[in-house]
């Protein structure tokens, strides 16, 4: 039997299991939204553990960042070092949200500004912005899927196809099970791709350089700027300081501020459950590093590569090794795709009903959820026309987004912790953040020392936020307080 | 110790990674040479902080876990 065959049969055998767990999470949730979308709040530490680090380890992690150790060495590193500091304050805003989500009913981010903050305008402008920064995420995995069948296949399932089987196995089980799904099937895959993680970025080392200290030697000898901070541009001239600090910056403003993350609150069990994650979660960010040490293992091996992201697969194939070990690879990188991909499918199609038509159109809860399972499938197929013509890197894709999320921090915290935060000042700060991030992401020569247009958005957000808050009237203390002070006891409002 | 200063040293902590990883701490570090335990040293830097931000949550958890049971000894 040719190897390409035994490949695409263990791949098959992989995709049938992720389908047949997503679809067995769905049994035990109950039929209704909060079920659909936050699971009954009845999530447990594994579950929640393997769907917060689905974040980091996405297509991104397993093809962006070997593409870019690769390519531009060094610059890579600020992917290590955002994680840990964007999930902190987490520690505290996650059980504070899932508090306020179990006393009001919240199941989505901009449900909880809203109620802050009563403004249509505010709901649909969040989930506006929440999909604007979703659709480039959904396609950089959904691109991931179809390179990686693509490499291994040897070209046999094109881009196209790949990506559209293993997208519509992950849509088919998002429509049934929703978040239930969402939560089983990463957690399946996030054991999958934590071994063949470590598995690959210690074992290419050796294989191609004899060890991971010649291997560096080597890229010592052979280019040295590589491997200092903040490394190279995809070009290969120094990257400036200003952009690698700033990168850091907008993506740990921005990590706990991803609907799909955030949406997770309300999917916790209880406090101790949410907090654990964040304890647990820099385990997840230290797997990072084989991914890297898988890139660099391409430095001087693979030359003449169309596209840096293709660097995993191209390694994996120059090697010669057993066609079980590059089939478990491919069903790795697609677990890492497919296990991004869901939570954002899912969150997008929840926060475009919840936030973008509910507060406009009064809708019974079975509309509801047929409208979530329609959205689910046409925020896929949008998603997916980009993947066949996109040309960008997987990574830069990413930033641009996070650029987006960071605009969601300002409100929420002030939503949870500032009093005297007004609807008019969130709404003003919000739309003053996004317009500055958009005009610098269109103009990026004007951004002074290529600092990341979402900071450039922050430095204007954060003013107009207090300056509009401090001069429109104060809201209620009854009302502001069921926010800051969750812990006091309910005041009847009748 | 009081929750309270642990809190605070945390947080503290958590500003103090910020700066180490970004311009100006970056730089103290940025370069390759030497290598530690085979890896250049500009990746050991941001691995290291990973596991000392472990650690500082870690403690908050600890902290905060012990405040909780001594709240509901007292009720």
């Amino acid at each position: 039997m040719p190897s390409w065959v035994v490949i695409t049969l263990i791949v098959g055998a992989y995709l049938a299991l992720t389908l047949a767990v997503g679809l067995r999470a769905g049994r035990g949730t109950s039929n209704s939204v909060t079920g659909y979308v936050a699971g009954d709040r009845q999530f447990g530490l594994l579950v929640l553990y393997f769907v917060t680090g689905a974040t980091v380890f996405s297509a991104f992690a397993f093809l962006g960042g070997p593409g870019w150790a690769y390519s531009r060495g060094a610059a890579a590193f600020y992917i290590l070092a955002y994680g840990v500091i964007g999930i902190a304050p987490w520690y505290v805003l996650g059980p504070r949200a899932a508090r306020l989500g179990r006393r009001f009913g919240f199941v989505t981010q901009a449900q909880l500004l809203v109620g802050r903050f009563p403004s249509r305008t505010l709901s649909a402008l969040v989930a506006t912005l929440s999909l604007v920064a979703f659709i480039p995420y959904i396609t950089l995995q959904m691109r991931g899927a179809g390179i990686v069948i693509e490499a291994v296949t040897e070209g046999r399932i094109p881009l196209w196809a790949g990506a559209a089987v293993a997208y519509s196995i992950v849509v088919f089980y998002v429509l049934v099970s929703g978040v239930a799904a969402v939560g089983w099937t990463n957690t399946l895959q996030g054991i999958f791709m934590l071994v063949i993680a470590w598995g690959l970025g210690l074992y290419l080392p050796y294989a191609l350089h004899g060890g991971i200290g010649p291997m560096f030697q080597g890229i010592l000898e052979s280019n040295p700027e590589m491997l200092e901070i903040p490394g190279l541009t995809p070009g290969g001239a120094p990257w400036s300081w200003g952009a690698y600090s700033s990168a850091i910056l907008v993506s740990a403003v921005g990590l706990s501020m991803w609907p799909h993350l955030f949406m997770k609150a309300f999917t916790a069990r209880d406090d101790r459950t949410l907090r654990r994650t964040v304890v647990l979660f820099p385990s997840f960010q230290f797997f990072l590093i084989p991914v890297f040490l898988i890139g660099f293992a391409g430095v001087g091996v693979i030359s003449n590569l169309d596209h840096p992201d293709g660097v995993l697969p191209a390694l994996i194939l120059s090697l010669d090794l057993p066609v079980l070990v590059v089939g478990l690879f491919c069903a790795g990188a697609l677990s890492a795709s497919m296990s991004t991909g869901d939570a954002l499918l899912h969150a997008s199609a929840s926060v475009a009903v919840e936030d973008g038509i509910r507060p406009f159109r009064a809708l019974s809860e079975a509309t509801q959820q047929l409208l979530m399972r329609v959205l689910v499938v046409i925020t896929g197929a949008i998603a997916y026309v980009f993947a066949l013509d996109e040309d960008q890197s997987l990574v830069v894709l990413l930033l641009s987004s996070y650029g987006i999320i960071a605009q969601l921090a300002p409100p929420i915290v002030a939503a949870m912790y500032w009093r005297r935060a007004t609807t008019a000042g969130a709404l003003a700060g919000l739309v003053a953040g996004s317009a500055v991030t958009l005009f610098f992401f269109l103009n990026p020569t004007l951004r002074p020392w290529e600092i990341h247009e979402g900071i450039l958005g922050l430095v204007v957000h954060l003013p107009v936020l207090v300056g509009v808050s401090l001069a429109t009237p104060p809201q209620a203390l009854e009302h502001t307080q069921a926010f800051t002070h969750p812990s006091l006891p309910e005041r009847s409002t009748e | 110790m009081n929750l309270r200063v642990i809190r605070t040293g945390v947080s503290a902590f958590f500003v103090l990674y910020l700066l180490a990883v970004i311009w100006p701490g970056a730089l103290l570090f940025r370069h390759a040479e030497p290598l530690i335990l085979g890896v250049p040293n500009s990746l050991f830097w941001p691995a290291l902080w990973i596991i000392l931000g472990g650690v500082a949550l870690a403690i908050l958890d600890w902290a905060e876990t012990r405040a909780e049971a001594e709240v509901e000894i007292t009720h």
